[in-house]
């Protein structure tokens, strides 16, 4: 990167914002997604918008790439930096800026962590529905570029459904304002179509989020069962009985022993185990609870548990929330799948997934957002044995053709990033894509905002200047505005 | 300016609009705000859109699109329109597909005719805006529209989770899916959802879908003030009952909270949300034939004529701010009637009287909203009122970037130009 460049950002966000050292650039290297690594040419840590603003600008002016940066705990590698731009990373940007409970807003940095925001206003009685597993250690700003989802996502809906408003800078370093505090600012919906953008758009710099009132009754269950298809049932049964669960989630054998191993949650010792919570007012959460049971009898549950306590949840969850990190105790590494099916599909799915198991040879444990159809499988491999990280990449794409195949998606939650964008042409014709790059060309024609992620290929892009007038040559047929 | 007669271009566009395509010359009753199309295509297929919309670009011909035509008086007064395209004909439901509690349906299917389909399985969309047998998903989906149950279940944004368009060049994409959850590419069916179709022709849509309840009540409060209602329905808002809506109506003021679930939670909750009434209004419980007629006397708000404003706060602020809209509705001579979100902070303000005042109220009233708390959008008026005054108001500092996006979309600016929001 030229020096001047370097000296002007250093400018920007004083000594102490800038990393150049190599080996201190080493530890922004690679986020969640380990594969993938490269190293930024430099990163800046700034502490306000403007900040930012005045880096994006020397960036535009100078047509130096940027990538933003949550906490890195991505899992497809939309933070990964590009080896001659400038990393930005937003850590240092995580203050709590508006607490307003009267209606319920909060307004926060984009480096404010998931489950502070909740811990913000947990005193007055209201959280913060978005629960990434990640919730303890991701950025705000991180969920809001990958629309994150959670256990709790089932009922509540995602990022998207409760960021009210941002102020963000544009890839030329203007600042925008979309959404706010009230609803249905007057305009086209910026915010829908920046909110799962990946950071591709723009870079966040605040954010209003919606709180929610604490429930006033809760209650989890954990049934067993003898196979994954009998749990995919219970999950159809429960959808199809008119429940919306608060949450519904699966794990299998693999992962329940995962998850013993390190913090013993005292799992039953079965094929598969579905968490199911329902909240709400107290009547309808106990009487929908008994039918939950009920349909859960009916798939053949072998064992039920229900807790009683507060303890008994947390351990519940805890069990659930710690089993991708778990997955380190039963295999040296693997490969975290994300993928989504209609939940009527989860079965034949499932199925399809243990044959494939037991074809390659590798370990595959499911622990996954069941009522979504949201598939986390972890396929599991050694890379000290020869070509087993290859094929543990080959076994993780094959599934994606069964989700696929069942209609569904590539993935639910951790985004396509630069790990998926070869794969994105698989679920979205040209013409799909290339209308989706139409806004990228709005929001960043010169192609400079985390560039390389999302969509394998670039659409080039001509900003039309003035009133909108179509080049003779396109008018005529001859050229399309590329 | 295309020179072919008339009769030409009508041969012209029926060779485009494809099999089962109804083609016209425009008359009369095609007129929005005195402006007359020359021309008038319902295509029976998507593709049928995709080539009318391809030709209408090669011919430089400007469109406007229409689905159940409720809201053609939304946004700004468009300028000429060569083309009107209906999407009367794309009227199915594509398909329900109940065991996933999600659905595709086409554009131009009437909502209520939707829910009857869904209904078969228990199932519905849980919108419930204005005029559902003739307002189009399309249509609804194009402005975002809601009613009363927003509260609880959102607007079309939030369970849109799937869309196909056509564009202006006659290209045909799709984004997002079928699936309840999905990050895979950028989500344009937000962005279509509400850009009144400025963008390009919605063809179908693909939403999740909520169980049909069994039982529901709704508890109406008549109260004394403005201010009383404020308390209760803050009060309300920051319960931990679980209402599907808070419906504010002014004139006189009047609260209704809905309940749906099963039958213990709804009676157990419409009590709870009468004690919390308590001495500030007289509360009756409403359900069955009551309930329906209390919800159907409440939707005559929208009925035709007069003006709508959507006002726009955050919760705490609405109140106040109608308060205000009160007296100085009266002070101009203006006959001033309201009723939406009163949870959400966002209500339909009806206006009847001389336009002069109603744009000089609407002025007003924008100016003591601050920037990015608040707004007022025409949404219903007479042309003359719309010209008088920008029935978006401002946009801020988006607008830039949301003329990039329609410069994009549509180069020559012939789809609903002017219709869209802030007038792109
Ligand atoms: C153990 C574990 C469990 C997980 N569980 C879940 C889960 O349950 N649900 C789920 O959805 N995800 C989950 N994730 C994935 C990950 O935590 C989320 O994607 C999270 O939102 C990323 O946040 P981050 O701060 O780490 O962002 P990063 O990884 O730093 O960045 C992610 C993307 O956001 C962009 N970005 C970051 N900040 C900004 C900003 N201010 N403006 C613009 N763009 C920005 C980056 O460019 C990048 O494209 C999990 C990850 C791990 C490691």
């Amino acid at each position: 990167m030229e020096s001047h460049v370097i000296s002007g950002l250093e400018r920007i966000v004083g000594p102490d914002g800038i990393v150049r050292d190599d080996g201190e650039l080493l530890t922004y290297e690679t986020d969640g997604l380990v594969k993938l690594r490269s190293k930024p040419g430099v990163a800046v840590l700034p502490t306000s918008a403007e900040q930012v603003q005045r880096v994006v600008r020397l960036c535009h002016e100078h047509k130096v790439p940027f990538v933003a940066r949550g906490q890195g705990t991505g899992l497809s590698g939309g933070a990964l930096p590009h080896p001659d731009g400038v990393l930005i990373v937003m850590t240092r940007m995580n203050r709590i800026l508006d607490v307003d409970i009267p209606n319920r807003r909060i307004t926060v940095e984009p480096g404010v962590m998931n489950l502070d925001v909740s811990k913000a206003v947990a005193a007055a009685g209201y959280y913060y529905a978005p629960d990434p597993s990640s919730q303890v250690i991701c950025s705000i700003g991180g969920n809001l570029a990958e629309n994150s989802g959670g256990a709790h996502c089932l009922k509540y809906g995602f990022t998207v459904h409760h960021v009210l408003g941002v102020e963000a800078v544009l890839p030329d370093g203007e600042l925008v304002h979309l959404g706010g505090p009230a609803l249905d600012a007057p305009g086209l919906d910026l915010l829908g179509v920046l909110v799962g953008s990946e950071g591709t758009l723009a870079v966040v710099t605040k954010v209003v989020l919606n709180l929610l009132r604490k429930p006033a009754a809760v209650e989890t269950l954990l049934a067993a069962f003898d196979s994954t298809e009998a749990a995919g049932n219970a999950v159809s049964g429960i959808i199809g009985a008119g429940i919306i669960p608060a949450a519904v989630e699966m794990m299998d054998r693999v992962t329940i022993e995962a998850a013993e191993a390190a913090v013993h949650p005292n799992f039953p010792k079965t094929e598969a185990i579905l968490i199911v919570e329902l909240d709400g007012a107290e009547a309808d959460v106990s009487a929908l609870f008994t039918r939950v049971e009920e349909v859960c009898n009916e798939a053949r549950a072998s064992e039920i548990q229900i807790a009683r306590t507060a303890e008994q949840r947390a351990r519940f969850w805890q069990g659930r929330k710690a089993a991708f990190a778990a997955m380190g105790r039963v295999s040296p590494s693997y490969y975290v799948q994300d993928g989504v099916i209609p939940r009527t599909r989860l079965p034949e799915v499932l199925g399809r997934i243990r044959d494939l198991s037991e074809r390659s040879g590798l370990k595959i444990g499911n622990v996954f957002h069941a009522g979504d159809g949201n598939l986390h499988p972890l396929v599991c491999y050694d890379e000290r044995i020869a070509g087993q990280a290859d094929l543990a990449q080959e076994v993780a794409s094959e599934i994606l053709t069964y989700c696929l195949d069942a209609d569904g998606s590539i993935t639910g939650e951790h985004g396509v990033g630069a790990d998926k964008a070869e794969h994105l042409p698989k679920m979205f014709s040209e013409s799909d894509l290339d209308t989706m790059q139409l806004v990228r060309c709005a929001f960043d024609p010169g192609y400079i905002c985390n560039p390389g992620k999302v969509f394998p290929t670039p659409r080039l892009c001509g900003e039309v200047p003035g009133p909108y007038r179509r080049h003779p040559a396109e008018a005529a047929g001859l050229a399309e505005r590329v | 300016m295309p020179v072919a007669t008339t009769t030409a271009l009508l041969d012209r566009l029926a060779a485009q609009a494809g099999p089962g395509a109804a083609v016209r010359a425009g008359g009369d009753d095609d007129a929005v705000d005195g402006v007359q199309p020359r021309l008038v295509a319902a295509p029976g297929t998507g593709e049928g859109v995709a080539a009318t919309l391809a030709w209408a670009s090669s011919e430089g011909l400007s469109v406007r699109v229409s689905g159940g035509g409720t809201k053609q008086q939304w946004g700004a007064p468009g300028g000429t329109v060569d083309l009107l395209l209906s999407t009367a004909a794309l009227c199915g439901v594509v398909e329900h597909r109940h065991g996933d509690l999600t659905a595709t349906v086409e554009a131009g299917a009437p909502l209520r005719t939707v829910d009857a389909v869904l209904g078969a399985h228990g199932q519905r969309l849980s919108w419930d805006p204005p005029w559902p047998e003739q307002a189009t998903i399309g249509g609804i989906v194009a402005t975002n529209d809601s009613g009363p149950r927003r509260h609880g279940h959102g607007a079309p944004r939030d369970s849109i989770i799937g869309v196909t368009m056509a564009r202006m060049d006659g290209r045909v994409a799709k984004a997002g899916g079928i699936v309840v959850k999905n990050v895979a590419g950028y989500d344009l069916a937000r962005l279509l959802t509400g850009s009144f179709g400025c963008l390009g022709v919605i063809l179908t849509a693909t939403f999740k879908l909520t169980p049909a309840p069994p039982a529901s009540r709704t508890v109406q409060a008549t109260v004394d003030s403005l201010e009383d209602a404020a308390s209760v329905a803050a009060d309300l808002a920051a319960s931990s009952l679980t209402p599907t809506a808070i419906e504010v109506a002014w004139g006189p003021a009047r609260l209704l909270a809905r309940f749906e679930s099963v039958e213990a939670s709804v009676a157990q909750q419409a009590d709870a949300a009468c004690a919390i009434v308590g001495a500030r209004g007289a509360s009756v419980v409403l359900a069955g034939e009551q309930e329906r007629a209390a919800w159907e006397r409440h939707a005559a708000h929208w009925s035709p004529g007069g003006t709508l404003v959507k006002l726009s706060t955050v919760p705490a602020e609405l109140f106040a701010t109608l308060a205000w809209l009160r007296d100085r509705a009266a002070a101009d001579g203006l006959e001033m009637a309201a009723a939406g979100r009163a949870g959400l902070g966002v209500v339909d303000v009806r206006l009847d009287g001389p336009p002069e005042a109603q744009a000089g109220l609407v002025g007003a009233l924008r100016e003591r909203l601050p920037a990015g708390r608040g707004s007022a959008v025409i949404r219903r008026g007479g042309p003359e009122l719309r010209r008088r005054v920008d029935p978006w108001g401002p946009i801020g500092d988006g607008m830039r970037v949301m003329m990039a996006i329609k410069r994009q979309f549509d180069p020559a600016a012939l789809l609903n130009p002017g219709r869209g929001p802030g007038g792109l």
